[in-house]
């Protein structure tokens, strides 16, 4: 009379890159299974906050020139893909802390790392359409004429990858919800009034353009504009690295939540 | 059998001024102390935005006209007036609603016009210390000098009370939270933007122009201006009369509101 030996455990190796591919693959699938709910609105945010606040600004001129309009069309996908990173990313990862979803993902038997790629891979992704579209009503809206060169694909790509990565890590790394929200609303009042990014830069002094040549949003409206005409940008080079620096420190502290035990 | 006495009901009326006034006394406590820590956070708060958006209004120039220094600064109070009326109570409200305290305050027995006058009360008392800061960062800003009449005074209170009608009756009527706050959100957007307030209406499309001479925004704009600059402004009769017929439609959606049962 032999006893039932005990189930077998799994014997498949949870660690190596063929299993972080698997689990970035189904992750990223998980990901889009919840991003069906909102994605259609984030589109609409975006259209708003893009093209809705580029035709709004014009209308504070009393004449719009050429340049004026010029700055208006080109920063307008800068002013789309924000939003998105620096508020509906924060925004979404507490809301998930405070229902527990944060807590029953972090459970699946994926590695941490994949589970954050995944995120930023499908946010990322899904930014791009609002950002083009909000940019198509805008360049409508004032008759401009895009010079477009291939620099727009890394650019756009590099500019949506950090905002969502800093918005990403900043809400992992800042328990409190309310102070998230005070950020997240504090940072759009930066950009929307004090940033030069549909605004030409030299229309702010000195020691504020110092402060924006640091923070990511001149950067990003820059690199942007780089691939949308010519002779507007300047020191792209530098652009390119901050937004770079800007997506390490990001990841650093994704790594750094993710990587500790609660 | 004069034991009976105190078993019964109390016979004090509710009715008349004495009890209206009560009523008033006691809502208006009650708004305050709600509240309380919130008052202080959205003073600062809405200090910081009026004189962020005087101040951060010269950025869009190279050099700002003096009408349009005159307009934003003439401007910026309406908007710190009916921001708290308009955008935060019905979301107040809609909080209620979401935590079903919104049926017990319904409940509390208290005149309906007595509770409509005392939140217009905390809403001009949340707005004015703004109002007072955006006009003196402006003069010390552009060194416009305002000429202040008497027409200011119902000028602001007109202004505050249809913003203030506006929100209740939005908050009240509509049953659904997200909706109230979506339409909130869209609100502060348009007024900010897509009306006659910060500058003038002739820096619109025409057929936009023409559209917001139906809203009360525009208006708004218009009756403060008249009370604090001279021969800036024309049509203020027929501004009066929009802003006040606005303030009738909030007053009765909200009578509406609140009067039929549930």
């Amino acid at each position: 009379m032999s006893t039932a030996s005990p189930l077998p455990l799994s014997t498949v190796t949870r660690s190596g890159p063929g299993y972080w591919l698997a689990s970035l693959g189904s992750m990223t699938r998980f990901e889009m299974g919840r991003a069906r709910q909102w994605a259609a609105l984030m589109v609409v945010i975006q259209i708003l906050m893009g093209a809705g606040i580029a035709v709004m600004y014009g209308f504070f001129y009393p004449r719009v020139t050429h340049l004026t309009a010029l700055y208006l069309t080109t920063g307008t996908p800068a002013l789309a893909l924000i939003p998105i990173g620096f508020v509906l990313v924060p925004d979404s990862v507490s809301q998930e802390k405070l229902a527990g979803t944060f807590d029953f993902t972090w459970s699946l038997p994926a590695p941490r790392s994949a589970q954050a790629a995944a995120t930023f891979l499908l946010f990322t992704t899904l930014s791009l359409p609002g950002a083009v579209l909000a940019l198509a009503v805008a360049s409508w809206r004032y008759g401009v004429r895009l010079d477009i060169s291939p620099l727009i694909v890394p650019g756009t790509v590099l500019c949506a990858l950090m905002a969502i990565s800093v918005g990403f890590g900043m809400a992992l790394a800042i328990s409190n919800p309310l102070l998230i929200n005070l950020i997240t609303n504090a940072l759009m009042f930066v950009v929307l009034l004090f940033s030069p990014i549909v605004i030409p830069p030299g229309h702010f002094p000195g020691w504020l353009l110092t402060a924006d040549r640091a923070l990511p949003f001149y950067n990003m409206a820059e690199v942007i504009r780089a691939g949308l005409c010519t002779g507007l940008v300047t020191d792209l080079t530098r652009s390119y690295l901050i937004l770079a620096a800007w997506t390490a420190a990001g990841w650093a502290m994704t790594a750094w939540v993710v990587g500790r035990r609660k | 059998m004069t034991e009976l006495a105190g078993l019964l009901p109390p016979v004090s009326l509710r009715r008349g001024l004495s009890y209206w006034l009560g009523s008033y006394r006691a809502l208006t406590r009650w708004h305050l102390a709600g509240l309380r820590m919130w008052l202080m956070l959205l003073t600062v708060v809405q200090v910081m935005t009026g004189a962020g958006f005087v101040l951060g209004f010269a950025l869009f120039f190279d050099h700002i006209p003096a009408s349009a220094a005159l307009f934003v600064s003439t401007g910026v109070p309406v908007i710190n007036l009916v921001v708290v009326g308009l955008v935060l109570g019905p979301q107040l409200v809609a909080q209620q609603k979401l935590q079903q305290s919104y049926d017990f305050v319904r409940a509390l027995p208290v005149p309906q016009s007595a509770a409509a006058v005392a939140w217009y009360t905390v809403c001009l008392l949340a707005g004015l210390p703004a109002v007072a800061a955006s006009l003196l960062i402006a003069e010390a800003r552009y060194g416009i000098a305002f000429t202040v009449s008497p027409a200011i005074v119902p000028a602001v209170l007109l202004t505050a009370f249809t913003g203030t009608m506006l929100g209740y009756g939005l908050g009240h009527a509509v049953p659904n939270p997200m909706v109230t706050t979506l339409v909130t959100e869209l609100m502060i957007f348009a007024v900010f933007g897509f009306a006659p307030v910060v500058y003038p209406p002739w820096q619109l499309p025409s057929w936009l122009a023409t559209l917001n001479w139906w809203f009360p925004f525009g208006h708004m704009a218009v009756i403060v201006r008249a009370g604090l600059t001279s021969g800036m402004v024309t049509g203020i009769a027929s501004s009066y009369v929009t802003v006040t017929a606005w303030g009738i439609i909030g007053v009765a959606v909200s009578a509406w509101a609140l009067v039929r049962r549930g």
